[in-house]
This record gives structure tokens, sequence and C-alpha cells, in this order.
């Protein structure tokens, strides 16, 4: 009988199985597979040649660029985005008559679409005259910046609508934990007589390490994954400035038609991408654990 | 063991993660063509993918409607920056549209064996052969209305200063001074996009490399990679350069796209603005006082100067469509007097059609004289490779930032023609 019921709940699993082979591990090994060969849209024959794209992938000064820039990219929206959440998740959980308001405003820009978003800041920050950002700079007498044209900039430009968009995504994650803190240890605190800054060093801080280790971490995967604020705003220019891993595949997968070359890329990014993570993780837990 | 199943299991998760997002999708814009209600059930199906707004083809499309009760016509707009990639994606999966645009001869799409070969349709003899252009001596691609691009000024703001359109390079470089000199922005341009910069680069190519006897068959050279651009159009796009140092173009204009430089030109914010005749309801739109105009770029010496365009748009029948049949029927009727002046209507453009007759509207009155000696001609769309053009474009922006110089912008075009020259022999 036991048996019987362990086979039926077996073949409840068979569905969720065969969907998780056929959308998901079919497609890695797949590409995988293909990154070994010539794949390529402008034929239809296909041939194996070894370790050929990722060689190439480290000749490619595009593919070089793309991973520079995905770098830099997860590290700063990692960085800004989690040093700006903290503080106003701190702030927005002290009894203020306007924090639920506050917490809306905050949180409102996570549930834009990305397109949205970079349809905006194209307008906000556009060089021209109506550039409402340039304007306000103008005013103030600082002249204009050319945010999007500018290559050494660009890049930064992006970021900072994505730390616009994303920092109470992080914030509400850093609440929720600051309301699972007992409210006994401030108090405690407060009788031995820690002031704020050292209540925060003490208390929340080490108490928000779990929460960090999720923001951190979702940040990362998400900075490395970058494609469609950058598709939206910069379409990777100007030139190859703001190019970042995904555009720079989907370029090679489909404008150059090169499905081998790009799963070889494909493949080099998600070992990449595994590895940052892994790392990232023990360190997280080490300092959870410290 | 436990944890190498947890590490390999968090890879394919990873993985999945990263590599997902590629599928299906049907909400670019399609829309379609249909009445509806049980009859509709009976009709076939033909999907009609194309890079032009279905505001150029509604005339079109209302045609083959009436003319085809029993089909249901979809005609899906994707946009041109996603356009091929949509495109070839789907032709892969086997899931591509019935008729398909596209620009050229179709070289990609007959190499890879996805085109129906139309050079014994009988549709196709009913076309000058100057439109009919042909991949290894086969016609892929019928032609629909002519393609052209050049600088649209405004003919108030040119008055009112006393200017007229430029025979030549240094005429069109003075306005532009005269203009800035007077508090006008000269040129609005959404360099944002690849575009703009590498067309009129090649404007100033077709005055000064194209219209030599000795380079008429350079393209060809090209394609089959004897020859390189590296070597032969230096001079030309070094020259090209000075409307940048001039200030003409600038590293602020990277950061505007192509509705904000459309929006700047019909305010009357910029003087000239480079596009085709597809954008000239648009400004009317924006602007019904916008009095323009539009001449072709000129060269180093008195000319008529050259459009940039073509034979470009055209249609092409998926082989592996089930219901190909009606697909050459669409193509048959898209030959007939009635359709081209349809597709002229909604997008101006001459036709390759014998025997139609097409009256050039006012706006274009400063490039007859270009039409007249055949002026109008984009290098790229001869070539047999995928958008590299995009790759020498973005280059150019490279030379705008000052990242790059125009010896190595041409390197870049000769490289990515070499790899995909590599990639349609399949090696």
């Amino acid at each position: 009988m036991t048996r019987k019921r362990e086979f039926a709940f077996l073949l409840l699993i068979v569905p969720a199985l065969l969907f998780y082979f056929i959308f998901y591990l079919y497609p890695v090994i797949s590409t995988f597979a293909h990154s070994f060969t010539d794949w390529s849209l402008l034929q239809r024959s296909i041939h194996f040649i070894g370790l050929d794209n990722y060689r190439q992938l480290f000749n490619d000064d595009v593919v070089l660029t793309g991973i520079k820039n995905s770098i830099v990219y997860a590290v700063i929206m990692t960085i800004v985005q989690n040093a700006l959440a903290v503080p106003l998740a701190v702030a927005l959980d002290k009894n203020l008559r306007s924090k639920n308001v506050l917490r809306m405003v905050f949180f409102a820009p996570a549930v834009l679409s990305p397109l949205v978003v970079g349809f905006l800041w194209s307008y906000i920050m556009s060089s021209l005259d109506y550039g409402p950002l340039n304007q306000m700079l103008s005013h103030l007498g600082l002249g204009s910046v050319n945010w999007l044209g500018e290559p050494k900039l660009a890049l930064y430009s992006v970021i900072l609508t994505q730390v616009w968009q994303w920092t109470g995504w992080a914030m509400v994650i850093y609440l929720a934990n600051l309301q699972g803190i007992s409210k006994e240890l401030f108090e405690a605190a407060h009788i031995d007589g820690a002031n704020g800054w050292k209540t925060f060093w003490n208390i929340t801080l080490p108490l928000l390490v779990p929460s960090i280790t999720i923001n951190t971490v979702l940040s990362m995967i998400g900075g490395l994954k970058v494609f469609d604020i950058i598709f939206s705003m910069t379409s990777g220019g100007p030139g190859h400035a703001t190019e970042s891993i995904v555009t720079v595949l989907l370029q090679r997968a489909f404008t150059d038609s090169q499905l081998g070359y790009a799963s070889a890329l494909g493949v080099l990014f998600s070992l990449f991408v595994m590895v940052v993570t892994l790392l990232q993780l023990r360190l997280m837990k080490r300092w959870e654990v410290s | 063991m436990k944890k190498i199943v947890t590490v390999f299991l968090s890879l394919l998760m990873l993985s999945s993660l990263v590599l997902s997002g590629c599928g299906k999708s049907d909400d670019t814009g399609s829309n379609k063509n249909s009445e509806g209600g049980s009859q509709s059930e009976k009709k076939v199906k033909i999907r009609i993918m194309g890079y032009n707004k279905e505001e150029t083809r509604r005339s079109y499309l209302d045609y083959l409607k009436e003319k085809l009760p029993n089909v249901d016509i979809e005609f899906q707009f994707v946009d041109l920056k996603s356009f091929e990639n949509m495109l070839r994606t789907q032709l892969a999966a086997g899931e591509g549209p019935d008729i398909f645009e596209t620009s050229g001869s179709g070289a990609v799409y007959a190499n890879a064996g996805y085109v129906e070969d139309l050079t014994d349709a009988s549709f196709t003899s009913k076309y000058n052969d100057t439109g009919l252009m042909r991949y290894q001596s086969k016609v892929y691609t019928i032609p629909l209305q002519s393609w052209f691009e050049g600088i649209w000024y405004n003919k108030d703001i040119f008055e009112k200063y006393g200017l007229t359109p430029p025979k030549t390079w240094d005429e069109w470089m003075d306005i532009h001074d005269k203009l800035r000199q007077e508090g006008i922005k000269p040129q609005a341009m959404g360099a944002k996009s690849w575009e703009p910069m590498m067309k009129q680069s090649m404007g100033m190519l077709l005055n000064e490399f194209y219209s030599k006897p000795e380079n008429k068959d350079f393209d060809t050279a090209f394609s089959d990679g004897t020859k390189a651009v590296s070597g032969q159009w230096n001079d030309a796009v070094t020259k090209w350069t000075e409307t940048i140092q001039k200030g003409n173009i600038t590293k602020d204009m990277l950061g505007v796209d192509y509705d904000q430089a459309q929006d700047e030109f019909a305010t009357g914010k910029a003087a000239m603005w480079e596009s085709g005749p597809w954008a000239a309801e648009a400004l009317k739109q924006k602007n019904p006082n916008l009095n323009m105009g539009m001449f072709p770029i000129p060269g180093l010496t008195a000319g008529t100067g050259w459009l940039i365009g073509g034979p470009g748009s055209a249609f092409a029948v998926n082989k592996q469509s089930k219901h190909k049949d009606v697909a050459m029927q669409i193509m048959e009727l898209t030959a007939t007097q009635e359709a081209q002046q349809a597709l002229i209507k909604d997008n101006f453009g001459s036709s390759f059609l014998k025997g139609v007759e097409v009256e050039l509207p006012s706006e274009y009155a400063d490039s007859a004289a270009a039409f007249k000696e055949g002026h109008v001609y984009a290098p790229w769309i001869t070539w047999p490779f995928g958008a590299i053009a995009e790759d020498y474009g973005k280059a150019l922006q490279e030379v705008l930032t000052g990242a790059k110089k125009v010896d190595e912008a041409l390197q870049v075009l000769d490289n990515k023609a070499e790899q995909q020259r590599k990639s349609l022999k399949g090696n």
C-alpha cells in the first residue's frame, strides 16, 4: 500500500519533471553542445569545431567590453543600492506619520517595466534643451551633461536609473527583516547607554545580514544579466560603451547569426555567474556566522 | 554526494535563470486584418511580417483584403531594431511568416534556403530589371516601392536667411556655419542609433567613390572578398568627418534618438534632418505648418548629389509556408497597378512595376535631378551579409567620440564582412 502511494506521489511529480526537462534542462544541455559547433542562421549545416568558439571569445573586444561593463554595473549597482536601502529601511521603520506613503513612493518604481523606465529616463536625461535633468542643472548654473552620449558616463547614467528603480525593492526586504527583530534588544541597548549609531552597528546591521545576503545575491545576478534597460536606453552605445554580456550575446546570436559562438558565450557567462554567486554566498555565510 | 547534487542542481537553476528568456512572443504590434466571426475560421491565414509600420501599408492591405475575401491577412510590424533577430529565429524554428519584408536580394535567407525562388514566377517579369536584385543569378525578392533618404530642410528657415539647397559639399558646410551664426541649430540627428552617421558617410562615398566608373563593381568584389573597404573608402570617409570637426555632428547627438531628432526638426529648432518619405506624415502631424523639402547629399563638385536608397524594401516568400499558393497569389496581386499605387499612397517612392507612372510630390522637387540621373543607391543592401552596416555605424559613433580613427572604423567593417563570408561558406 505504502509503495503504491509512493508510486502515486512519484507520478504526480512527472509533469513538473517533464516541464523542467523540456524547458530548462534540455535548452541548457543543447546550448552547451552547440557551443562546440559553428551553428549559424546563415547556413543549415552544423559542424563540430572543438574549442574554437571559446578561443575566439577572448579575442573579441566587444565581448571583453561587455564582460567588463557587466561586472562594473553589477558591483556598483549592488553596493549603491544596498548602501541606500539599509538606512532608508531603518528610517522608514521608525514611527513616522508619513511612513506608509513614503514606503509606497520608494517602492513604486520597482513595479514599472524596465522598458518604461528606460524611455522615461531617456527623456529625463535627454541632451536636448527640453531634457528636465539638464534644465535643472542649467538653472543651478552647473551647465548641461551629456548623460547618454558621453561614452565614459553613459554606463553610470544607466546605473543611476536602476538604483532609482530597485532601491525601494531592496528596502522592502530590509523592512520585513527589521520588523522581525525583537524590540527588546533595542530597549536593552538603550538602557545600557548605546547611542543610535552604536545600536545600528552592533544590533541592527548584524541582524540584517540574512537580508543583506538575499539582496546582494539578487542584485549581483540581476546586474550581471542586465539587458532590457541598456537595450531601451542606449542600445549598447555610443559605439560599444554600454554593451553588457547579454546585449553582446544577443547581437552575436541574432544580428550576426552566430548561434554556436553565442552559445559559447552563454555557457561561459553561466559559469561566471555561478562562480560569482557561490563565492558571494560563501562570503556572506562567513559574515553571518561571525 | 549530497553536496555534489546540490551544486549540480544549483548550476542548472542558475544556468536556466541566465539562459531563459528566449521564446515565441506575439506581442509585437501585430494586427489582424480579419473580420472575425465564424466565417474567419474557414479562411486561410497568411502572416506578413514587415519593418515598415502598418500605416505605411494600410491601403495596400485594404486592397488585398478586398481582392482576397477568403484570406485572413495578419500584418505583423516588428521594429527594425529587432526585426532580423526575430525573423531569423522564427525561420530557424520553422515558424516564420508566410511573406516577409527584407532589403536587397534576400541573399542571407536564400543562402540558408529559407526563401522561395521567384525567378520563373509569372509576376517577376512584370518588374523592371533595375528593381530585381539577384543572388547567384536568381530572384528571391520582389521589390515594393523604391526607398530613399535625403536631407529634409525647413524651407521657411532657409528662405529667411537667404539659403538655397546646396549643390556642393562646401556649400552644405557653409549653410551649417551660417545657420549656427544665426543661432539656429543646423542639423538634428538621432545619433543614438547607428544609422544616421553611417548613411551620411555613405552619401559622401556615393558622390566621391561609387560614382567613379572604376568602382562600379566594387560591391560585388567586396561581397566575394576580393576587395576590402580599407584602402578604398578612406579618403571619402575622412573627408566626410569634416562635418564632425566643424561641429555639425556633435557628441550630444549620441544621446538623442530618432523621435527626439524628428521633434527638433518638426518644431523648427533645427533646420535640417536626414530621413525619408516615411517621416513626412509624422512631421506634418507634429507641425501642420511645416514647409519642408528634401535635397540629396551633395558631393565635392557641383552636381545632382545622391540620395541613399534603392529597391530596398522587398517581399520574400517563406519556402516553408503552409500556404505557399496563397502567398504566391498575394505576390501576383502585388504586381498590379492598383496594388503599387496603394503602396505609394501611404509611403511615397517610385514603383519598379512596368508601366506604373508616379508623380513626384512638391517636397521632393529639389531631388528630381538626382532621381532623373538614377543617383539613388545604398551599398550595404547589395552585400550578401547580415547587418554588418550596424557595426560600421557603431564604429563611426566611436569616431565621433574620438575612440576610433576612420581607418579603424573601416577595419571593423572589413573584419565583420570576413567573418560573415566564413559563416556563409560554413567554415
